[in-house]
């Protein structure tokens, strides 16, 4: 059997370089040593075709494939000049095609030394091949960063991310802030051809301040978001909040007493799906003294308490980065984990909305770098879209027979 | 005759430990690549080690930092070795630079320098997800001591103390 699994990998190896050289430049890798960020952040526009936002050192790259991720077309720069992107391990730049299929990019660059960042977004409204001036994604320049944006089921742009207006007001103050502040935007209806985001609104103080966000949507204007709290006695668990509408975040409800008592920022944030039938699905790493490592758990509905965390994998194999995708009361739930050699994507699946899991499986391994393995769906296929430094960008469609 | 004897063998390895971190600092950081923690702690086999992991991306380790530099003024015995995890390599000079302004620039240095950290994490143990600050104390017998997060500053100081008494 582990011959049969090292032949596989070998196979799979050997097929990299070949799939790479239809890339180009969209997927290149960097130095062994470089500073820059390695990301590919996916979408699938209403035409059903697939298109990937690339972070590298000094620009995000858009380009887009009809063939399901095998060859892509020319890859357009949002900017015209070279920028300082966030590289941090947890930050990605955001992709998104709107119902009219405008391309809606967000980012966030270093605006000094010190790991301020400030978040843009534009939009492309002919197909990728120009995009529009970016626009600051809140007046306010103090800091934000690990923005997360979607579209809800009414077609309207949705922005979070975590901001330090708050936190450098108070630390000025001389009086203590733990984290920073989770704040949100809806993006202006009147919908000009750059992508402005209106209003900022911090819904909480005190949130972790470098873990990516987990968005889903319970409903038109109604966001759902899963991130790192910082509870009293600076316990890091996660938290979970359902808008009751557009402008109204309803309460912090937490997931899980994991009790990680931690004066750091541990760069790994959760993520989080809603099903057809309300049942909420969540995946985030701790290293609390109550569980460590990567757990999974669900919650019958918005109000309902989440059951008890489940464990993906054991913390012996530094299991990372998980993704959580519903199609109906299909559940998908993939992370990374290493074992010794290859880092590898292990996938399980759920035919009863979380209530029951098949055994995990191998679907990739990489021997070098890689980016967060991401869930995607295109109708009810989800797809796998990873990108690793030695097989370039892969999109693997998951299911039964996989 | 005893501790005649203690002490100026303790002043010669003081002395080539000295020598050696000169002539180390030129290259310092060390990269920090598959295998070197096997070497890094081959090379300090046998005698008492303090590893501290920080990294230039982490905030609590940057505050930190300046408090091992004045352990390291106040105990010239704390035989220190610290190592930038971060798991974006950081260039030399800003990982130099930080040092420095912490009174820790005569220390052996280390840093990260392979963006497939997973393998360097689990080199160093499976089981460590990347938190930083994290501190390991490593005894003359190889008994380790993990002390994760913001090291407890008295706890170092007693092992070093109890370091000395069983060496003698």
């Amino acid at each position: 059997m582990r011959r049969l699994v090292l032949s596989a990998l070998a196979a799979m190896a050997l097929a990299g370089p070949a799939k790479a050289q239809h890339q180009d430049h969209a997927t290149k890798a960097f130095a062994a040593d470089a500073r820059e960020a390695f990301t590919a952040t996916p979408a699938f526009g209403p035409d059903g075709a697939l298109w990937i936002a690339r972070g590298t050192a000094d620009r995000v790259l858009v380009s887009r494939s009809t063939d399901l991720g095998k060859t892509f077309g020319a890859p357009v720069s949002v900017t015209a000049d070279p920028i300082n992107l966030d590289w941090g391990p947890d930050s990605r730049p955001q992709l998104v095609i709107d119902r009219n299929g405008g391309v809606v990019v967000s980012y966030a660059i270093f605006q000094d030394k010190r790991f301020n960042g400030r978040v843009y977004a534009t939009r492309s409204t002919d197909g990728g091949s120009t995009f529009a001036p970016r626009v600051p994604i809140t007046s306010d320049s103090t800091s934000q960063r690990f923005q997360t944006i979607g579209i809800d089921p009414a077609g309207r742009l949705f922005a979070a991310w975590i901001d330090k207006r708050n936190a450098a007001a108070t630390l000025a103050a001389g009086k203590p802030y733990p984290g920073a502040a989770l704040a949100y935007a809806w993006a202006d209806a009147g919908a000009d051809k750059a992508a402005r985001f209106v209003d900022t609104q911090l819904a909480f103080d005190n949130t972790c301040e470098c873990c990516r966000l987990g968005l889903a949507f319970a409903g038109p204007g109604r966001p759902a978001l899963l991130f790192r709290n910082v509870f009293d006695g600076g316990v890091r668990d996660h938290a979970v909040v359902t808008f009751a509408d557009p402008k109204t975040p309803g309460p912090l409800r937490r997931v899980s007493t994991d009790d990680w008592k931690l004066d750091a920022c541990p760069h790994h944030g959760p993520s989080l799906a809603i099903a057809s039938d309300g049942s909420y699905h969540a995946a985030w790493f701790t290293g609390g003294s109550v569980r460590q490592g990567l757990f999974y758990a669900r919650a019958d509905n918005a109000d309902a308490p989440f059951g008890v965390p489940r464990a993906l994998s054991t913390p012996d194999r530094q299991p990372a980065r998980p993704s959580v995708q519903a199609v109906g009361t299909v559940i998908h739930l993939a992370w990374k984990e290493f074992d010794g050699e290859k880092a590898l994507v292990r996938w399980q699946l759920s035919s009863d909305g979380g209530r029951t899991w098949n055994p995990p499986r191998t679907v990739a391994a990489t021997g070098d770098a890689s980016d967060h393995p991401l869930l995607i769906a295109r109708g009810t296929q989800v797809f796998l879209s990873w990108l690793t430094k030695d097989e370039g960008y892969r999109l693997i469609p998951l299911g039964e027979s996989t | 005759m005893r501790r005649v004897i203690a002490a100026s063998l303790a002043l010669a390895l003081g002395l080539s430990a000295v020598i050696a971190l000169r002539t180390a600092n030129a290259d310092q950081p060390a990269r920090f690549e598959r295998g070197s923690w096997h070497a890094l702690n081959a090379a300090h086999a046998g005698r008492p080690t303090v590893i501290h992991f920080w990294g230039l991306t982490c905030g609590p380790c940057i505050v930190e930092l300046p408090k091992w530099g004045r352990l390291l003024a106040e105990r010239p015995d704390l035989p220190l070795v610290l190592v930038a995890a971060d798991p974006l390599p950081q260039p030399a000079a800003q990982v130099n630079g930080t040092l420095e302004r912490a009174g820790l620039d005569k220390a052996e240095s280390w840093a990260f320098a392979d963006r497939f950290y997973e393998r360097l994490r689990y080199e160093i143990d499976p089981a460590w997800s990347g938190e930083l600050p994290r501190t390991v104390l490593v005894a003359a017998d190889g008994t380790r001591t993990v002390l994760p997060g913001v090291a407890d500053l008295s706890k170092v100081r007693d092992w070093l103390d109890q370091q000395a008494r069983s060496s003698r």
